[in-house]
């Protein structure tokens, strides 16, 4: 193919992404003067790595700061505090933090993102065609309009898709389909890193499980290293290696799919997994845990453990200090005192 | 889940249960651009007294038209009712005047609808919009009793403070919280049949199990009420229905109770639906099973089997002959070529 296409020389295991004490807060202005009067901690002090070649679910409901996360690694959203350490594909080790926008740039072609919305997330005025091409002009901006050419009909073909369907237009495709542009825009770079953001919610359930296959086909092809970002429990625990659950803008459990859906420590994660409907009557479920309440608003979150104010468990010192992820089984890390004690 | 006992019964008994609702050959129809769109095609199905029925489709289905037609809610134009009859409680909704389909919204059948926030009115309390609710449907009560009857109904959803609350406006509440308020108020009118149109699919997973578990108590409490959830997942289905109809291209594929459903799906479509779905029991990053191809569009759909263009069994007929929906086994219907009958035939012997 092209320079654009090197192999990428992931092997799995090694580290490709590390956050470190990511922070990231949103400045909330009011009064006359729009004054800063204080922040919304939408995510606040988490820690993570990402193997190369794995999909990570990152999972939590509405405001946990699932999102924010993803957006934080891209640089979409300033981080407050703390490291996103990323393996370039020379293997360089690098802070995307600090760097600027000259520097960034470069590393944006490593790391695409799938967006939840295919109806917005494509530009109606271009068709499908130029909407793929587009990151490699911008990356790649000495490539030939002939190799460009072919390699956008190679990714549409890769999706799924056809060659001759670059000349046509979004709204010519449907949901599912819009998202199989948007997986190929993902991957014209040959991103190492691949961000989806809520990827299939928008499918119909009988579409879903074409993109979710798809995901998985490109991942063993090209050794995608995906950060699945969802809601929906079943689809993270079928598509994920491992995964992270957020509350309130922490991580209160991370650990291998099968140990933290068979095995769930935290009592956050207890819960929401017992919530979850399974789709057939006669599956046996774990005895449901029926929250009390709603997750606090972010501008007014808990002292200490964020949980705590929900918690079954919850007891006068969780009100203290916010708990520490601790290893309860290899990989499986929790941050609950309460319930490792 | 605590009717399905009773359905395996009724199976038995024949069909002696109640009607309370009962839509026959039902079809709506949009004219859109000089075409006319049947977003509604034929749907017959009966919901019991005192039932959970659920009606699962994709979008595009003719879920939402389905209950819209219910309650007389189709925009005309672009829509209208074409034909069809709707039966509740011995009466054709479609034969009565706008007054009196008014008395029946609200008194006897209520609905709640996916976005709460979009239903309830921004510029008035919920105090207000819940006792507005309570008033038109019991004339005569005094201020202090509405009062407290709407107290009394927020408490009954879960909303912790209830006096207090009813004086928020509907932005101060979360969305769990709406939705609560929303079935507060459906529930005020003692409606007889509740439509519950994706009532959890705007919610967190833990807040819709809440409310799933708030409806499904609030039917015991209220005594003899129906609920009619109109959901695209099938897992909340699982969960909550005891019978359900699954659409596809405005027609219903499958009526069934859900046990069976779920154990031994009949139609293609309904197969295919449910080994795309991934379970727990399934091994985990094994590829799922896909139904190829896309849901077909209202503007063109195919003269025979809408399913046919995706089936995995399609045959010549499939294409130019439209299936109709006949009982294939004892309370099973199903709209298919394919599915023999069997057992249908024994057991109206053995009713005779």
């Amino acid at each position: 193919m092209s320079a654009a296409n090197v192999e990428n020389d992931a092997s799995a295991g090694d580290v490709l992404l590390e956050a470190e004490n990511l922070k990231i807060h949103y400045p909330i202005h009011g009064g006359v003067f729009l004054k800063r009067i204080g922040e919304v901690k939408a995510v606040d002090g988490v820690s993570f790595t990402i193997n190369a070649g794995e999909t990570l679910g990152l999972v939590g409901e509405s405001g946990c700061g699932k999102t924010t996360v993803g957006k934080g690694i891209m640089r979409l959203i300033e981080a407050t505090d703390g490291h996103i350490w990323f393996t370039r594909r020379t293997g360089e080790r690098v802070d995307l933090v600090p760097l600027g926008r000259k520097a960034m740039r470069p590393i944006r072609s490593e790391i695409q993102m799938i967006y939840q919305d295919p109806y917005s997330s494509l530009n109606p005025r271009w068709s499908v065609g130029d909407i793929v091409a587009e990151p490699l002009t911008v990356h790649f901006p000495d490539m030939k309009r002939k190799e460009r050419d072919e390699k956008v009909a190679w990714l549409l073909e890769k999706v799924g898709l056809t060659g001759e369907q670059a000349h046509r237009y979004p709204h010519e495709f449907s949901g599912g389909q819009r998202q199989r542009v948007g997986i190929a825009r993902a991957l014209s770079t040959n991103p190492r890193l691949v961000i989806s953001d809520e990827p299939v919610s928008a499918l119909d359930v009988s579409i879903q499980a074409q993109v979710v296959n798809l995901m998985q086909e490109l991942q063993e092809e090209f050794g995608l290293t995906y950060l699945f970002i969802a809601h929906d429990l079943s689809i993270v625990e079928h598509i994920s290696h491992r995964i992270a659950v957020m509350y309130l803008g922490n991580m209160v459990e991370i650990g291998p799919a099968r140990d933290l859906y068979d095995n769930p420590v935290h009592p956050y994660t207890r819960a929401l997994l017992s919530a979850v409907p399974l789709p057939d009557p006669s599956l046996k479920r774990p005895d449901r845990i029926v929250l009390q309440g709603e997750p606090p608003s972010p501008l007014a979150k808990p002292s200490g453990c964020p949980f705590r104010t929900r918690c079954p468990l919850a007891e006068a010192a969780c009100a203290e200090e916010i708990p520490v992820l601790t290893e309860v089984a290899p990989g499986h890390h929790v941050a609950c005192p309460v319930v490792l004690r | 889940m605590s009717d399905v006992s009773e359905t395996g019964a009724a199976q038995a008994g024949g069909t002696d249960r109640k009607k309370l609702l009962e839509v026959k050959n039902l079809r709506t129809y949009f004219d859109v651009e000089g075409k006319t769109a049947k977003a509604v095609d034929g749907v017959s199905f009966h919901v019991f007294a005192n039932e959970v029925f659920g009606i699962v489709g994709e979008s595009g289905s003719g879920k939402s038209v389905t209950s819209l037609s219910i309650m007389r809610l189709i925009p005309d134009p672009p829509g209208r009712i074409e034909g069809g009859e709707i039966w509740f409680n011995g009466t054709n909704l479609l034969d009565m005047s706008y007054a009196e389909m008014r008395k029946i919204r609200g008194n006897e059948i209520s609905m709640i609808f996916q976005e709460p926030m979009t239903a309830l009115n921004p510029v008035f309390t919920i105090g207000f919009q819940l006792k507005e609710a309570i008033r038109h449907h019991r004339k005569g009560l005094t201020k202090a009793e509405v009062t407290d009857r709407a107290e009394e109904m927020l408490t009954l959803v879960g909303i912790p403070d209830a006096r207090r609350r009813l004086k928020n406006y509907p932005h101060e509440f979360s969305g769990g919280m709406r939705q609560r308020a929303m079935i507060a108020m459906a529930l005020a009118l003692e409606p007889r049949l509740l439509i519950a149109d994706e009532p959890t699919t705007a919610l967190d997973v833990t807040i819709q199990a809440q409310i799933l578990e708030l409806m499904l108590s609030v039917r015991e409490k209220t005594g003899d009420a129906s609920i009619l959830l109109i959901t695209h997942d099938l897992a909340v289905v699982a969960e909550t229905c005891d019978r359900v109809a699954v659409m596809y291209g405005g027609k219903v594929q499958e009526i069934s109770d859900v046990k069976r459903l779920f154990a031994e799906p009949l139609h293609p479509y309904t197969q295919g639906l449910l080994t795309s779905l991934p379970r727990p029991d399934k091994e985990r990053r094994k590829r799922l099973q896909t139904i190829p191809g896309i849901v077909p569009s209202i503007m063109n759909m195919p003269p025979g089997c809408k399913f046919a263009e995706r089936c995995p069994l399609r045959e010549s007929r499939c294409d130019t002959i439209e299936p109709e929906l006949v009982e294939v086994r004892p309370d099973r219907f199903a709209r298919c070529h394919l599915v023999e009958p069997e057992g249908v035939a024994d057991a109206q012997e053995a009713q005779a």
